[in-house]
């Protein structure tokens, strides 16, 4: 039984798209060289691109000691005889595999890609490279299962099934094989993107190795100095946002007057007890029973949050939470069925070593004092995190990142996990640096066309703050969906 | 040694001579570049940028949503076009009628008949009308989809197959568009360029006599026939050759990796491309001068010969038509070599074997050519044309 690793992961975290599935269908190899870089497919793209693996130890201080496979991607560029840097990407989660990401950065990188390579490289603990996954041949009914029923039992089974160091498969770890990736490619220096948690891994590249980046991208950043795994704050903020663009929006207004009463309405009917009915299964149609409760309802607005596609719904979610009718929360349940490619292992090994430590009995305090989760995005962490395996996290790693590389800082104002104000935190000590804030993005800012362009003309100039960053303002607030039927 | 010198030394003087005759020899080598540049810049405009399209509404205050959307592809009201376009989008008259009752159907879920008229068989309206049916589908495809998420279906599900297309072309292919004109024109080159120096040094020498002259003195005909082949096909490698650097140049004007694509040939596969297209140069100059000394006259050799560069234009095309090509088209002259120039272009190994017997082909096809004329030339009928 795995089943709540699902409504785990609903809890979760930095993701890079809430919207992405993959899975990549490359053959893997035996690994008698070190290097392997060969022509590949991999789905979602239709020309060729290169696969390959390198070996690297599994612990950098035994260097003679195991030994695991990197597995990673190169998009090669459209015009390669301009010889430009290339651009490697830094996957969120943690846990988001690079590669899986590949068909989704292939067409939103498309222009960078015309005259940059970009590489993508599986994380230690995802993907292929030693993934950190627990068993998931059963797929469990999602619209049963409710957050609250966690066992503790689930985690110490998946833990069981993890062979290798598990101290090993952290942050710098992870750095380190970024950079050997790097070396064995023939590259002197590349530009780094990071969006998400791919930000604090970008961090702690810059602290590493700086002399290998020319130039560095932070998109929605997670800061050394603010903890992951505190949402309140962030989503109550995100979440008044749409309220208040709701109110602004004359359609949205007419259609839904009280919306934060409703809101509040259904919170206070769950708390007293989940709502459980019985509905056809979304995807199967077989009659199935479904549970509310308040957690799996926040959780699921929450995941909305991330996105400009997605918030639109959430009035309407609500509105009809409100009037009984809990079919479109259904929907957008069966929309994240498959999971997010998250590989959860890594995720809490991460998370609950370099992390959790960090947030006081305060912070948590402080951040469940908000009008829409409560501390419903602290329990995940309280529950696991005792749990799960421990290993020493050194004293550098908190010290705040000073590189002095030009850097972009990109925060999208309505992002629910990773607001402005820790974009500020980073730019306080990096000495070339510009942060831009998107008033109309979400959770990356470099999923519009108009944050490509910005990324793109910065690896180009080298100069974050002289960017046209004209197209952000044209960008639009969210089009609430006011209907059952659409909007007019 | 020194004859064949002395006699192709004459024979460029005459070809250089003629500054206006060298210049439309030459002109193959210069024009074609320009036309790849022309020709890619258009139709990259053509897939890639979207122009504002004009479109006659009725009804529009009825579906904002849809004119905004329509808006964002950049399809406007005719209201708006600017004064010098306002001719021909008066033409091309594409109109949208949007019903009334379009908010009534919406929200009540039935379905909303939205009008397109236009003339569907006008290439001008082509791209318009694609482009306001492509917005049409995909507003209406999102709203089914979320008709169905607020109802609690899964929306996966329509979507049972999903395609996956893998296709084995290498990266480093070069863009089709570029590559498919430049081996037409490479090979057009390799036939015309000569041309006019051929017709000229042949039947043109036979009317001012020159020829005459030239049997009567001690030579060998094979050695004339050598050095007025050697001249016409110099002059048609030139022009190839300038054809290939400049159009690695032009490119570099063309931004197209708009199009996903690129185009670039390194010393290599230039050095291949010579390698295949100089044997057929003196291949094309071999069969003009054979064709030229069989005509009557001048005027009769320029026609005859004109025939000829159809060649060139022809069988690329019938070899792109035909799917399963038997294998001796691999060997003979322009199939083969045309089919060699793909692969260069794709970025493929060439295929040394078939490079080597299309070239032997296309050499042994030569010397036959030149060595039946220059026999043919010990005869007097040829110089009396009476052939």
């Amino acid at each position: 039984m795995n089943i709540k690793w699902q409504s785990l992961l609903a809890l979760s975290l930095l993701s890079f798209s809430s919207l992405l599935l993959a899975d990549n269908n490359d053959t893997q190899k035996n690994n008698k060289e070190i290097l392997t870089l060969e022509n590949c497919h991999l789905k979602g793209i239709k020309s060729q691109v290169q696969c390959g693996t390198l070996q690297v130890p599994e612990n950098y201080s035994l260097p003679d000691g195991e030994t695991i496979t990197v597995n990673f991607a190169v998009l090669p560029a459209i015009d390669s005889s301009q010889n430009k840097t290339p651009l490697m990407f830094l996957a969120g989660g943690p846990g988001q595999a690079s590669v899986e990401l590949a068909a989704h950065i292939f067409s939103t990188f498309a222009e960078i890609k015309k005259s940059h390579d970009i590489i993508l490289v599986d994380q230690r603990g995802t993907g292929k490279s030693h993934p950190l996954a627990c068993d998931e041949n059963e797929v469990s009914n999602a619209y049963e299962i409710i957050p609250e029923d966690f066992s503790p039992q689930e985690i110490k089974d998946c833990i069981a099934q993890f062979t290798g160091d598990l101290s090993q498969y952290n942050s710098e770890n992870a750095i380190r094989d970024f950079d050997a990736v790097r070396v064995a490619l023939g590259h002197d220096k590349i530009n780094i993107y990071g969006g998400s948690y791919g930000t604090r891994a970008a961090l702690v590249y810059m602290r590493l190795f700086p002399n290998a980046l020319k130039s560095v991208v932070l998109d929605s950043v997670g800061p050394i100095e603010v903890p992951i795994g505190t949402f309140g704050q962030s989503s109550a903020r995100s979440f008044n946002l749409l309220l208040d663009n709701c109110q602004q929006d004359e359609s949205c207004n007419t259609a839904y007057p009280s919306l934060k009463d409703d809101f509040k309405a259904v919170i206070t009917r769950l708390e007293q007890a989940p709502v459980n009915i019985k509905i056809a299964h979304p995807r199967l149609g077989t009659k199935t029973d479904f549970v509310l409760s308040r957690s799996k309802f926040i959780s699921n607005l929450r995941m909305q949050l991330y996105s400009m596609q997605t918030r639109p719904l959430v009035p309407l979610v609500i509105h009809q939470a409100f009037l009984g009718n809990y079919q479109p929360m259904v929907g957008l349940i069966a929309m994240s069925e498959g999971g997010m490619g998250m590989y959860v292992g890594l995720t809490l090994n991460v998370v609950c070593n370099e992390d959790f430590p960090k947030i006081t009995t305060e912070m948590f305090a402080g951040d469940a004092d908000n009008t829409f989760g409560g501390n419903d995005s602290h329990s995940a962490w309280l529950q696991a995190c005792p749990l799960w395996p421990k290993y020493a996290v050194s004293e550098d790693f908190y010290q705040s990142v000073t590189a002095n590389i030009p850097t972009l800082i990109l925060s999208g104002n309505l992002d629910p996990v990773t607001p402005p104000s820790n974009g500020d935190e980073s730019a306080k000590t990096l000495p070339n640096n510009h942060h831009i804030v998107s008033k109309n993005s979400a959770h990356i800012v470099a999923s519009t066309p108009c944050g490509i362009e910005i990324v793109n003309e910065f690896i180009e100039t080298l100069d974050p703050k002289n960017l046209d960053e004209s197209c952000l303002a044209e960008l639009k607030s969210e089009t609430f969906m006011t209907h059952l039927n659409g909007n007019l | 040694m020194i004859q064949f010198k002395a006699l192709l030394i004459k024979e460029l003087r005459e070809a250089f001579r003629d500054k206006r005759a060298l210049m439309v020899a030459l002109s193959m080598g210069l024009l074609a570049p320009i036309m790849i540049m022309v020709i890619s810049k258009t139709m990259i405009k053509e897939i890639v940028d979207n122009p504002p399209i004009y479109v006659q509404f009725t009804g529009a205050e009825f579906a904002p949503k849809l004119i905004e959307k329509f808006a964002v592809n950049n399809i406007l009201q005719f209201a708006n076009v600017p004064e010098d376009e306002k001719y021909a989008w008066q033409e091309r008259n594409i109109e949208v009628d949007i019903p009334k009752d379009f908010a009534e159907k919406m929200l009540a879920g039935k379905a909303i008949d939205v009008v397109l008229r236009a003339d569907f068989g006008k290439k001008a309206s082509s791209s318009p009308i694609r482009r306001v049916k492509e917005v049409v589908r995909e507003y209406s495809l999102a709203i089914g989809y979320k008709r169905l998420l607020v109802r609690g279906v899964d929306i996966n599900l329509l979507q049972p197959i999903v395609l996956q297309e893998q296709d084995t072309a290498l990266p480093t292919s070069n863009a089709v568009m570029v590559s498919m004109f430049l081996g037409i024109y490479l090979l057009m080159g390799a036939f015309v360029s000569g041309l006019s120096i051929a017709i000229d040094s042949s039947a043109g020498e036979r009317e001012r006599n020159v020829l005459e002259m030239l049997l009567c003195q001690p030579v060998s005909t094979l050695k004339i026939v050598l050095a007025k082949m050697t001249c016409a096909s110099a002059i048609s490698v030139l022009s190839i050759v300038i054809m290939l650097v400049l159009t690695t140049v032009s490119v570099g004007f063309i931004d197209l990796t708009k199009i996903g694509a690129t185009f670039s040939l390194n010393a290599f596969s230039i050095a291949a491309l010579l390698l295949l297209l100089i044997p057929l140069c003196f291949f094309a100059t071999a069969l003009q001068l054979f064709f030229s000394f069989q005509a009557k006259s001048f005027k009769e050799a320029q026609s005859t010969v004109s025939m000829l560069i159809m060649l060139p234009a022809m069988v690329p095309f019938a070899i792109m038509m035909i799917d399963d090509k038997p294998e001796w088209v691999n060997w003979l002259p322009i199939s083969g070599q045309s089919m060699l120039m793909e692969d260069v272009f794709k970025g493929l190994p060439v295929d040394w074997a078939v490079l080597a017997s299309t070239t032997a082909i296309t050499v042994a096809m030569t010397v036959a050519l030149v060595l039946a004329l220059a026999h043919k030339l010990k005869s007097e009928k040829v110089v009396m044309s009476l052939s």
